[in-house]
């Protein structure tokens, strides 16, 4: 269960003073249901994300996770995530087996149980050939999946997923899917960011839409579909940014304006 | 703190790092190979210097004594002569080329060497020896003296003497070169000393030379019909007190640390860059920073991991060069110097216990530094710039202690590094009780010194700034424009920083524009208002105009309860007779030199012949109110953001104590800073601190003026102060109880309002 109320996280900027990568965000996730964070690049999703898995600390607002406050309580967060981001890579010195154990054993995981959850997240991810290989030596694919199970050798309740399929084949991309599908399956509360629509379509039950910091709408698909009368996803998507933008451009404009009128008052 | 998860980073760290082909090659394949290769390198080089003959052409040999030949008189084809068997045997394996040629026709000595001097250059001798047509002569007349003497009584030659020291021999060389200066020389040498190869031929020329004229006078003795046994070298018999061990144990004392730690510190960097940005750059830190291990545990694993790795670097180097050293030597002592053998011998067991002993501490140290550094870059290769400036702070404090002056003292024992190596040393040698009277000292600096290290290294990852820093295009105008939009309403760490670096620079310099000092009033008193004003107060008031908003908040003057500064005016008091002690047993420890001493003396003539108002104001007031707005106010309020307090207190104490020019000032103004230092903490404004320093200040001034005055104090005084023929001392009793007192004022200034509280918190932020 995540719960996320009005997250700010603002970072000194050399240009403007304060750059908000996200401003008053607000979302929630139920187990057993995937929430899709879409965006284009530099939108604040992994900036979100991070937060969420104690990474970064936000600057004002209010994440849980599981009911536990990810300012206050990051231990307990940490224990009940698992987070695959673009940037969570694997030890190119280490093989698949010893990487994920690691983390099992950071996890606290007894060492007997840990072994029968290996042995059984090895052969649901179909990952036993290799095993023994070392991550430097790794197909993309083969690193996506042994970041997955590092994730969820620990079974956590809630999964972050940051642009997981970034730089993955179809082939893999579409396999990663369906290990996602299956987690919700589980059970899991999930949470899936993107900037690819077709993933969103596919995957998410529901879906908020993030764009320079802000979220521009959120709901199920077809809520959204509904509130702006428009059923094709990419087109709504589209209009949903241009929207933000015109009305971003027009309150820059009347920002100066009454800043020269006040100007030329004084 | 969770240890397991510290141990589960370290083993995966080790094992990481010990599966890495480079780190493994540069610990343990490197200093394996590289000190044989340079050992064999330095053999041949010198097997090369020793072979390597020298060429000396000797002028006019038909001038020398045929009745004791230099050279033998056949000479071999390729035009250079032998020298006499004799003289061959005694000199040994050093080969010296002799081309005898005779005197030109008609030369004149001046002639000669002018001669000599540009065959120098033309041809390939290195050394030109020139006999003069007097030498034989001269050599006659010497001869003739000896005969002259009348017979004198002779006392037995002391064959040996039991000395402990190490004097020079007497040689035949002494007792007869008294007439040799007097008259022409007879002999000249023509050599470029600027080159190696004619360096190396006079050496061996004169010790052919001095060979020789012990024969001449030994031959001559016994043609005289005297025992030549009278002029043979006195052998001094050396009873050295020290062993052989201990002998090496100092050579080796000064060379081992220095290279044990440059290497514990290479070899704690290139772990750490590959545990820290490495990790940043192949994106594996995110993973661990998300995982159940806390920030504070990654730091402690890579720690251990870095130190570990700095460790084996240094054990593994010291151990090969010393093994390398050893063989070496034995091969030197079988050719035929065994000086050199006995000096760098193995090393005693027990030095090397000693070693590692101190190899743990800097391991950590260094590795805590390199561990915070690298945490700054982003990737391996910006890692590699930061090697240079840790160089550059450490290397110094690993050299002191080669200076050859420098030993184990209360002042080096508080140098970080330096003092344990000192330490070190001492025990190595033997020095136990010495060693151990300095333990705590050097103990407590090298353990502040590891924990600050550390505790830099833990604040660094919990940073996200450092963390998750992003190249951005740096520019110097935006830069200017957010350091003016963004100047809070106190000075930020690193301007309050800046201001103390700005401040000992000023003061550096002003030392060389101030020139030479004449000791007058007016100088004095100049120059106090230019050091306080100009160079302390300046800088911070125009750092708090352009970097912050509020000049009161900068300076931190803020309003404090009235019984807190009654609680400052008696602590002053009170606090004074202990710092007068403090004053005289840094004094005691570390002598002050008698020119510092007479100017001192000076200074307090020419301060106690002026008004006592005009003292208090230049020495008391000003130097108070400047120091406290600069160092408890200024810069001990941009130390304290982010939660600094302790940064706070001893770096602006470390400031305060640096702006003085004597070293006894500078160690007791850095403890009084301390100590104001937690006061301008507790009180949240510089106030008390103020009124602290006004008092201690204007007592030390004020009571020294007036026992030189011999002004007679009220009788209630007596109390406190003795005055005895102009010198002034605190009642015993009184010192007692002042100490009680300052710490029932100290829990007094300790104590805080909600408002003060408030303001305190605010303060950390």
């Amino acid at each position: 269960m995540i719960e996320v109320v009005e997250l700010t996280k603002a970072y000194p900027d050399s240009i403007s003073g304060t750059f908000k990568a996200l401003d008053c965000v607000s979302f929630q996730a139920k187990p057993g249901e995937i929430f899709g964070l879409l965006g284009p690049n530099g939108a604040g999703k992994t900036t979100a994300l991070r937060i969420l898995s104690t990474v970064l600390r936000p600057t004002s607002g209010i994440a849980r996770i599981n009911g536990f406050d990810v300012t206050t309580h990051p231990d307990e967060v940490r224990h009940c995530i698992g987070f695959v981001s673009c940037n969570t890579a694997i030890y190119d010195r280490m093989t698949a087996w010893e990487m994920v154990e690691y983390f099992g054993r950071l996890y606290g995981i007894p060492k007997d149980r840990l072994s029968e959850r290996m042995h059984r997240v090895f052969e649901d991810l179909s990952m036993m050939d290799y095993r023994d290989i070392a991550g430097g030596r790794m197909s993309t694919g083969m690193r996506q999946k042994v970041s997955i199970a590092r994730a969820i050798v620990h079974d956590p309740p809630v999964l972050i997923f940051d642009e997981a399929s970034l730089g993955l084949d179809v082939l893999v991309a579409r396999a990663l899917l369906g290990i996602i599908d299956q987690l919700r399956e589980q059970g899991k509360c999930i949470i899936f960011s993107t900037h690819v629509m077709r993933e969103v379509e596919r995957l998410c039950d529901r879906v908020a839409i993030l764009y320079r910091g802000r979220i521009l709408a959120s709901g199920t698909l077809a809520e959204l579909a509904e509130q702006y009368q428009q059923h094709d996803f990419e087109e709504l998507f589209f209009s949903l940014l241009n929207d933000s933008d015109r009305d971003r451009k027009a309150a820059v404009a009347e920002a100066l304006k009454s800043l020269s009128t006040n100007g030329a008052g004084s | 703190m969770n240890w397991r998860h510290v141990h589960l980073i370290y083993l995966r760290e080790m094992r990481d790092q010990l599966r890495d082909r480079r780190t493994l090659f540069t610990i343990t394949v490197l200093p394996l190979l590289l000190y044989p290769l340079l050992g064999m390198l330095m053999m041949q080089v010198a097997q090369f210097k020793r072979d390597q003959s020298v060429r000396v052409r000797v002028v006019g040999i038909e001038h020398w004594p045929k009745d004791a030949g230099l050279v033998e008189t056949t000479q071999s084809l390729d035009g250079f002569a032998r020298l006499t068997a004799e003289l061959e045997r005694e000199i040994g394996s050093e080969s010296v080329e002799i081309h005898p040629d005779a005197w030109p026709v008609d030369g004149s000595v001046d002639h000669v060497v002018t001669l000599a001097r540009q065959s120098l250059t033309t041809s390939d001798f290195d050394a030109i020896l020139i006999v003069e047509p007097e030498f034989e002569k001269l050599l006659a007349d010497r001869r003739a003296k000896v005969k002259d003497l009348p017979p004198q009584p002779s006392s037995d030659p002391p064959e040996s003497s039991n000395s402990s020291t190490t004097s020079s021999t007497a040689t035949s060389e002494d007792v007869l070169s008294s007439g040799v200066e007097t008259d022409s020389p007879g002999l000249q040498v023509v050599a470029n000393m600027a080159r190696d190869r004619s360096q190396l031929a006079v050496r061996r020329l004169q010790n052919v030379l001095r060979v020789w004229q012990q024969r001449w006078v030994s031959q001559e003795l016994s043609a005289a019909g005297i025992n030549p046994v009278l002029v043979e070298p006195l052998a001094v018999k050396q009873n050295d007190t020290s062993e052989t061990s201990m002998r090496r144990a100092m050579l080796w004392a000064k060379i081992l640390p220095f290279i044990m730690l440059v290497w514990a510190l290479t070899g704690a960097f290139y772990p750490a860059i590959d545990l820290c940005a490495g990790e940043k750059e192949r994106g594996t830190l995110e993973t661990l920073l998300s995982s159940p291990a806390r920030r504070r545990e990654i730091v402690w694993g890579k720690l251990f991991t870095v130190a570990t790795f700095s460790m084996l670097s240094a054990l593994l180097n010291l151990l090969s060069m010393h093994m390398t050293a050893g063989f070496i030597v034995e091969q030197l002592a079988s050719q035929g110097t065994p000086q050199l053998a006995e000096a760098f011998g193995r090393l005693p067991i027990h030095a090397f216990g000693w070693l590692v002993l101190l190899l743990v501490p800097m391991s950590a140290f260094f590795s805590a530094l390199a561990l915070a550094v690298a945490a700054l870059a982003r990737s391996t290769k910006e890692g590699q710039y930061y090697l240079m400036p840790l160089l550059l702070f450490t290397l110094p404090l690993v050299t002191m202690p080669m200076i050859p002056s420098l030993d184990l003292t209360l002042a080096t024992s508080m140098v970080p590094v330096s003092g344990a190596i000192f330490l070190v040393r001492a025990l190595i040698e033997g020095r136990i009780t010495e060693a151990c009277i300095h333990l705590p000292v050097v103990f407590g600096v090298t353990a502040i010194c590891c924990l600050l290290a550390i505790r830099w290294a833990v604040r660094q990852f919990e940073s996200e700034s450092v963390m998750f820093s992003e190249s951005e295009r740096w520019n110097l105008q935006s830069w200017i424009r957010q350091v003016w939009r963004d100047r809070g309403a106190v000075a930020s760490p690193s301007e309050a920083t800046l201001c103390g670096l700005i401040i000992l620079v000023a003061m550096f310099f002003s030392q060389f524009i101030a020139g030479p000092s004449t000791l007058a009033w007016e100088t004095l008193a100049q120059r106090a208002v230019v050091t306080q004003i100009g160079l302390i107060l300046t800088p911070c008031l125009l750092m708090a105009i352009f970097l912050t908003r509020s000049m009161r908040q900068a300076l931190r003057i803020h309003p404090v309860p009235i019984d807190q500064i009654a609680a400052a005016i008696v602590l002053a008091l009170a606090l004074h007779p202990s710092y007068v002690l403090l004053g005289q047993a840094i004094a005691g420890t570390i002598q002050i030199g008698t020119e510092t001493q007479r100017v001192l003396e000076t200074v307090a003539r020419l301060i106690n012949a002026q008004p006592l108002w005009a003292v208090l104001l230049v020495l008391a007031v000003l130097p108070a109110v400047c120091e406290e707005l600069t160092y408890r106010g200024f810069i001990f309020g941009g130390l304290l953001r982010n939660n600094g307090v302790l940064r706070a207190v001893l770096m602006s104490s470390l400031f305060f104590g640096l702006a003085h020019s004597f070293l006894q000032q500078s160690i007791a103004a850095t403890l009084m800073g301390v100590l104001l230092g937690v006061i301008a903490w507790r009180t949240g404004s510089v106030v008390c601190t103020m009124l602290i320093h006004v008092i201690n200040n204007s007592l030390s001034v004020s009571l020294g003026w007036i026992s030189d005055r011999q002004v007679a104090l009220p009788e209630a005084a007596e109390w406190f102060i003795s005055i005895d023929q102009g010198q002034w001392h605190y009642q015993p009793a009184w010192i007692t109880f002042s100490v009680v007192l300052s710490l029932a004022m100290l829990a007094i200034l300790w104590r805080r309002t909600p408002a003060a509280e408030r303001l305190a918190e605010a303060e950390l932020v």
